[in-house]
């Protein structure tokens, strides 16, 4: 097949091609282009937030007088300051208590058999799957029911609806890639069942788990939806709704924005710096079954 | 709880209470370790979707609510902005469907190409930073940079001379619907390229050595060996992201706010206008529901796939 196909002037005018696409400048030049295309709007947003008003309107491309002044007005002046603590305190939560429950229950998963495993295991799925959007209505009249609203409260409540299956699904397919002989070795030496999972496999997984934390905290730090349906004053406001609020306004600050949304960036951007390669794992571990 | 009276029982793993406590733990292992994550999702999910299903056959249009079982439904399919909501919701999740993807696909390759790993490290962090970045904030950004009077493309455009005068991006039906979609892809083009090259990093070496040996050329093994092989990566690429993008909300939102005159109203942005803004939570309710039923038959496909051929992504 392949000797037929080579005398053919139509695939071999394809290979050519083929050829200058793989070459080493063209990987290079698709790299560059995909990172300008990525991080453009980035540079743009920490220009702006460097600007004065008047920068900010004469449309320049560069800070003429580099100023940190919007980020006191929308730190300082418009109490975004709040939403930073807040946005660390609802992420923090939610991820503390999303990985203490998801991480056994992953590890159940893995292990052991029992009666409607699978039915049980498929539910924790569906309720990944389910859109999240098809629970704000009756979100918000539970958590105003429970006088839940505008408290952090609520925000991490449904932080753990939207992550917890997410984790639980992540957990078991890093548990699966670890030999049950360890466990009975453990089980052998006279561990509890209990004591196998905590000295001897959570160890092992540790990996795993820094990946599902990391992914946790990134997920719940960038949370709208129900951040913003649960809460609209400062005092259990996140980063994200903050952010867009500043929208809202009639003549809307730029600058003031720009300054926000860099601040609202930065914990990420830095997390995504230093921990990568748990992301990676992470997002491609959640694939794997 | 165990109690003082049980102070004199030795279990096998030690003595005294915490004997008696963690032979229980032991015998009903399943139990401790699954059991509060399963309480938890009762009452953050079963309870809400419960609600759903009530709320949704309730009519709540005007003061108070009544149970009519079939108005809310009814009203669905006769309201003229559902079909335009549904019809937006589907260019917006197969044109960012197509661009992330797309993007990813060619992204995956170049990066699989580097044989470098601290490289391919740099580059990798550096698209992930979009995937970091809150969806709302991604939102503004662009709001921002297409502003039709200060945005930063008007200006490079004006600058470059492709533009004569300022141009409204947001405000024009078709611009405003490629914009949301662009910045849709921008957040979702890390997560594509990151399945996809995992997939790529899958495929043995040997199948490579293989088609050397039998003479492909480069252009027949990636037809005949890359691409069969990524096909498992693709479908989960393309049906994460296209079922995040259908059930999208925040880039929406924060983006266009829906606008201009409702040309990008997805479906998300429509259900949380009832049922949000105009407290018609009823209504809103079914027609959630509605979204909810078409995402899980894609869903019900997806499980599908991840339970029973998972074997062949590991190939």
């Amino acid at each position: 097949m392949a000797g037929a196909d080579l005398t053919n002037e139509r695939y071999r005018r394809r290979q050519r091609v083929w050829d200058a696409v793989e070459s080493p400048y063209v990987v290079h030049l698709v790299l560059f282009l995909a990172v300008l295309f990525i991080v453009t709007p980035l540079v743009w947003m920490l220009l702006t937030s460097l600007k004065t008003r008047q920068g900010v309107l004469a449309m320049t491309y560069l800070p003429l007088e580099p100023t940190l002044d919007a980020y006191s007005r929308a730190l300082i002046d418009r109490g975004f300051w709040r939403a930073v603590v807040n946005s660390v305190i609802v992420a923090s939560a939610s991820t503390v208590i999303v990985m203490v429950l998801g991480t056994p229950a992953g590890y159940v998963f893995s292990r052991y058999r029992f009666r409607f495993d699978n039915a049980v295991f498929v539910f924790v799925l569906f309720t990944r799957l389910f859109p999240p959007i098809g629970l704000v209505t009756p979100y918000y009249r539970i958590v105003s029911t429970f006088g839940l609203l505008n408290t952090k409260t609520g925000i991490v409540i449904a932080n753990v609806y939207l992550w917890l299956p997410l984790v639980i699904y992540i957990m078991r397919n890093f548990f699966i890639t670890i030999p049950t002989a360890l466990d009975e070795a453990a089980r052998v030496d006279g561990c509890t069942k209990v004591q196998a999972f905590r000295h001897v496999v959570f160890p092992v997984v540790l990996p795993g788990f820094a990946a599902g934390t990391i992914l946790t905290f990134l997920y719940s730090w960038r949370e709208f939806l129900f951040a913003f349906t649960v809460s609209t004053d400062l005092q259990s406001m996140t980063i994200p709704v903050a952010t867009f609020l500043f929208v809202g306004d009639a003549g809307i600050d730029w600058g003031a924005m720009a300054a926000a949304a860099v601040v609202s960036v930065i914990p990420s951007a830095l997390v995504v710096i230093f921990f990568n390669r748990y992301i990676v794992v992470g997002l491609t571990g959640g694939m794997k079954g | 709880m165990a109690t003082e009276e049980y102070g004199s029982d030795v279990g096998p793993h030690g003595g005294g209470v915490s004997g008696r406590i963690s032979d229980w733990v032991n015998d009903h292992i399943r139990t401790v370790l699954l059991g509060p994550s399963l309480i938890a999702l009762f009452i953050v999910f079963i309870y809400p979707a419960v609600m759903l299903l009530w709320l949704s056959l309730l009519n709540t249009r005007g003061f108070g609510e009544t149970f009519e079982p079939a108005y809310n439904y009814g009203r669905i399919f006769t309201d003229p902005t559902f079909w335009n909501a549904v019809e937006n919701t589907l260019v917006y999740s197969f044109g960012s469907l197509f661009v992330s993807v797309g993007a990813g696909l060619v992204i995956a390759l170049a990066l699989n190409k580097l044989t470098a790993d601290r490289l391919r490290n740099t580059y990798t962090t550096l698209i992930l930073l979009s995937w970091a970045v809150p969806l709302s904030i991604v939102g503004v950004t662009w709001r921002w940079m297409f502003n039709g009077q200060l945005g930063v493309v008007n200006r490079v455009l004006l600058d470059l001379g492709l533009l004569s005068s300022t141009f409204s991006w947001l405000t024009t039906s078709s611009t405003a619907m490629g914009v949301i979609i662009l910045a849709d892809s921008w957040s979702r083009i890390p997560f594509a390229a990151i399945v996809l090259l995992a997939g790529l990093q899958s495929i043995p070496q040997e199948m490579y050595d293989a088609a050397k040996v039998d003479g492909a050329t480069s252009f027949q093994t990636f037809r005949n060996v890359t691409l069969p092989y990524l096909r498992p990566s693709f479908f989960v690429a393309g049906l994460i992201t296209w079922m995040f993008a259908f059930r999208a909300f925040a880039i929406p939102f924060s983006t266009t706010g829906g606008g201009p005159g409702g040309a990008t109203e997805t479906l998300a942005i429509y259900i949380h206008r009832f049922g949000i803004q105009l407290l018609d939570y009823g209504f809103a309710s079914a027609v959630a529901v509605f979204l909810v039923a078409v995402t899980l038959v894609v869903a019900a496909g997806y499980v599908y796939f991840i339970l029973e051929r998972m074997e062949e992504i590991e190939v």
